[in-house]
């Protein structure tokens, strides 16, 4: 090894094979999501393969190709800090849409094909003892 | 190695007491910016996954009918197969073969080009086809609302990546010169390995539009 003699090798230096095999490992993968793709599997699974593959791919790279592995200390801090923030607002944001009243999403597949609700679906839990069911969340009527 | 006795001493700024400290230094400003670029591309990341949650079906549609699966594929193999040139090219540096690490880093400069070559193909598909965002949007085969925003996307998605893919051409082009004249050695190093950082992010995010824009 060419930098033996030198003092300041900052890390063990790992031969060339080790990239030719990460290469290996990575078009694997691709052939695999590019297969699993065209599976069909139902519509949660087809995602959630191709993510994890995907995820699979990119702790690869990250680990070995940008040297996580090798390379202890905060590098690996900040980069763990990024992803976490990542999976705040990807994830934060789908519950908002998800948890929503239908039509205040923007119009799509689903509230497009939404029937227009009728009097009684306004009618709030417990509303119905108070005399006026359907009044909350009713602008007032107009004169 | 006969140049490594002839290299010059490597550069080390007065402020760092070695060149380990410099070079983990360097290394952590540049992890620091990557995990900016990483949630600069969240932002559109998050776009897409909201507006795939409004739209599932156009969505799977538009990825099936739309674009062309083996460009995306082929763009794959290419990008990983610069990435591991690229990581050969700075293991080559650090052992003192400037002139090997500089003629990897041109293979990947090639296959860069043929990132961007496949990807203008695409883009004239595109709009050939009329797949485009907005009122542009004439593609007959996939309509219903979402249809465009998913070009809409994917334009935005894409033509983010392949900036960044030539930012990293640039970078890695001024590396192949400074390798060719044996500035790297055992020591010196970071620049190069920080230049590779850069490709390695643009390979990673590309890992996840693949199948976010051709598989689903």
């Amino acid at each position: 090894m060419p930098n033996g003699e030198h003092q300041t090798a900052l890390e063990p230096h790992h031969g060339a094979g080790r990239y030719v095999a990460v290469w290996v490992a990575l078009c694997a993968l691709t052939v695999g999501t590019l297969l699993a793709s065209r599976l069909s599997l139902g519509p949660p699974w087809h995602l959630l393969v191709a993510l994890a593959i995907a995820a699979a791919k990119a702790g690869l790279v990250a680990l070995f190709f940008m040297h996580l592995w090798d390379q202890p200390g905060v590098n690996r801090l900040v980069f763990a800090t990024s992803l976490v923030f990542v999976a705040l607002l990807i994830g934060l944001v789908l519950l908002d849409s998800a948890t929503r009243f239908p039509l205040a999403n923007p119009p799509n597949e689903r509230t497009l094909r939404f029937e227009p609700p009728s009097f009684e679906t306004h009618v709030q839990p417990g509303e119905r003892e108070q005399g006026e069911p359907g009044a909350i969340g009713r602008p007032p009527a107009r004169e | 190695m006969p140049e490594l006795t002839a290299r010059a001493a490597p550069p080390l700024a007065h402020h760092f007491v070695d060149m380990r400290q410099q070079t983990e230094a360097a290394r952590l400003g540049m992890w620091l910016f990557l995990a900016s670029e990483v949630l600069l591309f969240t932002g559109l990341f998050t776009a897409y996954s909201i507006y795939r949650y409004l739209y599932a079906g156009v969505f799977e549609e538009a990825s099936r009918k739309g674009v062309e699966l083996w460009a995306g594929t082929t763009n794959t193999f290419v990008l990983i197969t610069s990435s591991l040139t690229v990581a050969l090219a700075i293991h080559f540096a650090r052992l003192g073969r400037g002139k090997l690490a500089a003629a990897l880093l041109g293979v990947s400069l090639l296959l860069g080009c043929a990132f961007l070559g496949i990807k203008a193909i695409e883009y004239a598909n595109h709009f050939h086809e009329g797949q485009l965002p907005g009122k542009f949007y004439t593609f007959a085969e996939v309509q219903g609302p979402g249809a465009s925003m998913f070009f809409t996307l994917y334009f935005i998605m894409t033509g983010l990546h392949g900036l960044h893919v030539i930012a990293g051409m640039t970078v890695l082009a001024v590396m192949a010169v400074r390798a060719w004249r044996e500035e790297f050695g055992p020591e010196h190093y970071a620049p190069i390995e920080i230049a590779g950082l850069y490709w390695h992010l643009v390979d990673l995010i590309w890992i996840f539009l693949y199948p976010l824009l051709y598989l689903i």
